[in-house]
């Protein structure tokens, strides 16, 4: 857990502020307050868009005084360790895949793709290997929790299966 | 329904062979996930709540109980042997229990463990079949605002008590709340933050928003923060019972851990953190050994893990019978009943009488099924701890994308997935408490709803939602919640300030 005390990430704080601008500008199209009782539909969205928007600039204020930012840990993370962007990014690939491929290619090939590049965001350099063990665990999943009952799609939709 | 009663029909609901038979399952599939490294116990039911919907619900809540059991064992055997606590109710269970592991005694740590869970458990078990009937009755004579005051109080509670950072905590509440309303408004019809897209009208799905932060943000974290090192582990080293010291030096702690943690996680503003930290504060004081203390005490595990499934017991208190969820764990299990259109509260009690009380006394038959389990099976979870990490991590993944994809086939929770993950991940890096957005999400619509009810009743004064002695009363403790921390903080920096350049 290293402590970055110089980091300023105003980012963090455009953020909050960004979001709740947006909530507020669209509960300020709905009625804010109504006859019967008292508060409309966009009363409490507009409270909490105000609310995020305050908070994001106490953060920026907190931020421009330099509060530092202490990581939280978590299992399997070393101290000490540096930042791998490309794992990240092979990780952060993986979980964006089912929106481009669940629809097209279904469950089991799409978890296939998703295992094997979270496999290689974890530095393991054997494809082929966790390719068909990917393949192996997304069937058996698939198939399992089929006959659970939960709804997870054709195996092949775009070939119609 | 008298409590002994209660219990008795409980009992032989649960007693049934096929309800025995989920109970174990529930109670060894919570165990084997709850051990894996990154999966705590509100995950571990929100990854299974998708196998639990075709199972007829007293069933279904049957096994969710041994999941509720197992997956806190689970998680306090990683915190003793890889010093990782998933939770923070397990933080204080590591500190000693680690060390223990470290001196070869991990095998005495988890027996400690999983006894004090047993004793604890049982007890606030005990307590909750009691307590439970008579806050349900007077759960009657609430009124809106007096529910809309007890959210608010646990609102702040969950943000300021959370986390490092107060100003972090509120904005993750914040965000929960922004998704919490999402979708069309109930009393109107009108739809609320959909950006016209059809998927978001029924509201912002529960089992998403906790799948993406806890399990892809989780992976993303610990991807790029991962090392190639073997968990360093000699478990069984050293005996694998307790000795005849060991066992005198714990019974105290067990109860006193669950002293301390069945009526702090019953409360409102509870939660497993502070009753955790003054049970080691207190074992550490009157501890005949205070030399072992931070170097493997037992009684520093004894304590906290009572502590900790005391307080697990005690937070369904609030949940069964008000319907108010005061952990993450809560807040899914909240989301289960919502599944089977079930609302915990008061009613509860009433209308599904077998439901409850099924539900409690699964928790004894949980409990006691963990302890026969757990002591002669620690060997094998030990063995789950070795699964390679990409495949488990990779495996997490796959898991994550059933419960999503399985909710409704819809594209858009598949982008929320990633939204979310990411956000989970920042969340993490930049220390920001996930509880209160799952608070937030799921307590948010409720709070509103009172909220606009109490108006409607007081014809739009906002002065009725402290008309009630008992609103009052929590709007009162609510503000000084924030205000008294507050205060404190400003008076402490005011007088540091001048000293910094």
């Amino acid at each position: 857990m290293t402590e970055r005390p110089t980091e300023r990430p105003w980012w963090l704080a455009a953020g909050t502020v960004g979001w709740g601008a947006i909530v507020l500008a669209k509960a300020a199209e709905l009625p804010q307050f109504d006859q019967h009782a008292g508060i409309g539909p966009g009363f409490l969205p507009s409270a909490i868009g105000l609310g995020l928007v305050v908070l994001g600039l106490i953060l920026a204020w907190q931020i421009h005084r330099g509060v530092p930012f202490e990581e939280q840990g978590a299992e399997d993370v070393n101290d000490g360790h540096v930042v791998s962007y490309r794992a990240l990014g092979l990780a952060a690939a993986a979980s964006a895949l089912p929106m481009l491929t669940m629809k097209p290619l279904g469950f089991v090939l799409t978890c296939t793709g998703c295992f094997v590049l979270v496999a290689a965001a974890f530095k393991s350099r054997r494809w082929a290997l966790n390719a068909v063990i990917g393949f192996a665990f997304s069937l058996l999943c698939w198939w399992l929790f089929r006959k659970l009952g939960v709804q997870l799609g054709g195996l092949l939709p775009i070939a119609g299966v | 329904m008298d409590p002994v009663a209660g219990l008795l029909h409980g009992f032989s609901v649960a007693l049934q062979p096929q309800n025995l038979f989920w109970a174990f399952v529930g109670t060894f599939m919570g165990t084997a996930i709850g051990v894996l490294p990154g999966i705590g116990p509100a995950l571990t039911i929100a990854l299974l709540l998708p196998v639990t919907v075709y199972i007829e619900p007293t069933a279904a809540f049957i096994m969710f109980a041994g999941i509720f059991y197992g997956a806190m064992y689970g998680g306090s055997t990683t915190s003793i042997l890889l010093n990782t606590p998933g939770e923070s109710g397990s933080m204080m269970t590591a500190l000693e229990g680690n060390k223990m592991a470290r001196n070869g005694r991990g095998a005495a740590a988890l027996c400690t463990a999983a006894i004090g869970s047993f004793v604890a458990g049982t007890i606030g078990t005990l307590c909750l079949t009691f307590l439970a009937p008579p806050i349900a009755e007077l759960a009657f004579v609430f009124k809106p605002q007096d529910y809309f005051a007890l959210m608010l109080l646990a609102f702040l509670s969950v943000s300021v008590v959370m986390g490092t950072s107060k100003v972090r905590g509120f904005i993750s509440l914040f965000l929960g709340l922004s998704l919490g309303v999402v979708g069309i408004d109930k009393l109107t019809g009108l739809q609320r933050l959909t950006f016209g897209v059809p998927d978001l009208m029924d509201g912002v799905e529960m089992t998403v928003v906790l799948v993406s932060l806890f399990a892809v943000g989780e992976t993303l974290y610990v991807a790029s923060r991962f090392g190639l090192h073997k968990p360093n582990l000699n478990p069984l080293a050293g005996g694998i019972w307790m000795t005849r010291e060991d066992w005198k030096r714990s019974w105290k702690p067990w109860l006193r851990g669950t002293f301390f943690g069945f009526p702090i996680g019953a409360l409102p503003a509870g939660g497993a953190e502070i009753p955790t930290f003054l049970s080691y504060t207190v074992e550490r004081k009157l501890t005949k050994h205070p030399e072992e203390f931070g170097h493997g005490a037992i009684e520093g595990v004894a304590g906290p893990e009572a502590a900790n499934n005391a307080a697990a017991a005690g937070v369904l208190v609030p949940l069964l019978t008000l319907g108010l969820p005061t952990s993450a764990t809560a807040a899914i299990l909240l989301a289960a009943f919502q599944n089977y259109g079930l609302q915990p509260g008061p009613m509860l009690f009433i209308n599904s009488g077998d439901l409850v009380w099924g539900l409690i006394a699964s928790l004894y038959v949980g409990n006691l099924m963990l302890l026969i389990l757990n002591l002669p099976l620690a060997g094998l979870w030990v063995r789950l701890l070795f699964i390679p990490r990409p495949y488990l991590y990779a495996g997490i993944l796959i898991f994550s994308l059933v419960g999503i994809w399985g909710v409704s086939n819809s594209w858009v929770d598949l982008a929320m997935m990633f939204g979310v993950g990411l956000l989970g991940y920042v969340m993490r890096v930049y220390d920001f408490p996930i509880a209160p957005v799952l608070i937030g999400l799921i307590l948010g619509p409720m709070a509103e709803v009172q909220l606009r009810r109490a108006l409607a009743i007081g014809q739009g004064n906002w002065s009725v939602l402290v008309s009630t002695p008992l609103s009052a009363v929590l709007m009162a403790v609510a503000a000084l919640i924030v205000i008294v921390p507050a205060a404190l903080h400003w008076h402490r920096t005011r007088r540091i300030d001048p000293l910094e350049p």
